[in-house]
């Protein structure tokens, strides 16, 4: 299962992000928008919007920590 | 110190605290802070943790920290009301009543949870909380402009966080919408990452202190567009421009642009609480110099009384004093100043004794 977050250093709702998946124990990747353009525009191309996070699980998208819909996945995927 | 009261285990599943707290800023965390040291069963319902501080970039004006972003201060309340033994449960409050029971008065508080809130609108299910005590600290939220295209647009160029989406607007051409502080914060920090600026303000004056103005007026990818609104946003995938209409001579132009940052300022939401204690004329909770409200046990800090001043260490110093109070209301302390509801004065408790003994 690969796990990536797009966010910026300052956003408390990324923050919420990562902290879910470190409790969780799954290993993400972290892709600083704010410190590479060419990350920041593969993100609103995939996700069709600028609002960080966005949180990708082997190719789904979740726009914002929206919750619910990350549980969904992640128990989709083991099952 | 727990002391059953009659009537308190007739609750059956309901879950009992001492004080309930809704909201989680720094009124909030301040009063749970304090209430959790004063060995009170404390819960902060909130539907964020930090709420308008979270969403600010730098403080340089919270004693104590020369300099602080808004999500480090906010991590520190939320680990110092943890630590001091307070519960903190991610849920909207969406009612608060009364009950009385065998003489004891309790409040119930409603929720719904931020998992179970559907974008439909469709049935929530909610968790009722009692607490013997209510400190109501659920701040403001940020207002939106209100015109077509707008929320079109959300996360598609409009926002209204320039902490959270600034990187992403690198090298464009923006607008920050308002003219108070958070306006003007919002454009210094768009001023290092994007090619253009705007201010657009529906005034010739701005509301933001002296410093931050001067501070902006020396940068010089900032531009002034004053006496205007937004009265259209356009694009088709992402936002391309705005429709701006001069107040002065309502003329109509527009603007190429691909981000609008709103901070156009912010409302109190009281619904919740309408009837139960009394409000101002702007929504705003009445409180006095106790935390008071109009409602024996029910308490109120920051910005969603009628403090004048809001921020965020009034916010805080009024959340300890919410605390104090409570504390003193459960242990039947009484609080030093009262306030008689009809006429709002204050008075002294002593002076009021005083003039008790010359009419008997």
């Amino acid at each position: 299962m690969k796990i990536k977050v797009y966010s910026t250093p300052q956003c408390p709702w990324c923050d919420k992000a990562k902290q879910y998946f470190k409790d969780k124990g799954l290993e993400f990747e972290e892709i600083d928008v704010s410190a590479d353009p060419d990350a920041a525009k593969e993100m609103i191309e995939k996700s069709g919007q600028m609002g960080v996070p966005v949180i990708e699980i082997d190719g789904e998208l979740v726009i914002g920590f929206n919750r619910p819909k990350i549980e969904e996945i992640l128990k989709k995927l083991n099952e | 110190m727990e002391t059953k009261k009659p009537g308190l285990e007739k609750l059956g599943t309901k879950k009992t605290y001492d004080v309930i707290i809704v909201g989680g800023s720094a009124a909030g965390l301040t009063a749970a802070l304090y209430a959790a040291r004063r060995e009170l069963k404390t819960l902060v319902l909130t539907k964020d943790i930090g709420g308008q501080i979270a969403i600010t970039e730098t403080i340089k004006n919270y004693p104590g920290w020369e300099k602080i972003t808004g999500s480090d201060l906010v991590k520190i309340l939320e680990k110092q009301a943890i630590e001091s033994g307070a519960e903190i449960v991610i849920k909207e409050v969406v009612k608060i009543e009364e009950l009385k029971d065998s003489g004891r008065e309790l409040f119930i508080v409603k929720t719904h949870s931020e998992d179970e809130h559907t974008k439909n609108g469709t049935k929530l299910k909610g968790e009722e909380y009692a607490g013997r005590t209510v400190i109501l600290a659920s701040g403001k939220t940020p207002r939106s402009l209100n015109v077509p295209g707008e929320s079109k647009f959300v996360g598609k160029g409009v926002s209204y966080c320039a902490t959270c989406d600034a990187p992403l607007f690198r090298n464009k051409i923006v607008a920050v919408v308002g003219g108070g502080n958070s306006a003007f914060e919002a454009a210094l920090l768009l001023s290092s990452v994007a090619k253009k600026v705007y201010i657009i303000h529906r005034r010739d004056e701005f509301r933001a202190f002296e410093k931050i103005i001067n501070d902006v007026k020396q940068k010089k990818n900032l531009e002034f567009v004053l006496s205007s609104a937004i009265v259209e946003i356009k694009g088709s995938r992402f936002v391309e421009a705005a429709v701006l209409e001069n107040r002065k001579t309502n003329k109509r132009s527009e603007l190429k642009l691909d981000g609008i940052f709103v901070e156009i300022g912010s409302d109190v939401d009281t619904d919740f609480v309408k009837g139960l204690v009394e409000l101002d004329e702007t929504d705003q909770i009445k409180t006095n110099k106790n935390a008071e409200t109009s409602h024996p046990g029910i308490f109120a800090a920051g910005d969603v009384t009628d403090t004048p001043f809001k921020q965020i260490i009034v916010a805080a110093g009024e959340g300890s004093k919410a605390a104090l109070a409570a504390y003193n209301y459960i242990h039947e302390i009484e609080n030093k100043y009262v306030i008689d509801w009809s006429t709002h004065k204050h008075e002294h408790k002593a002076d009021l004794n005083k003039n008790e003994k010359n009419e008997s």
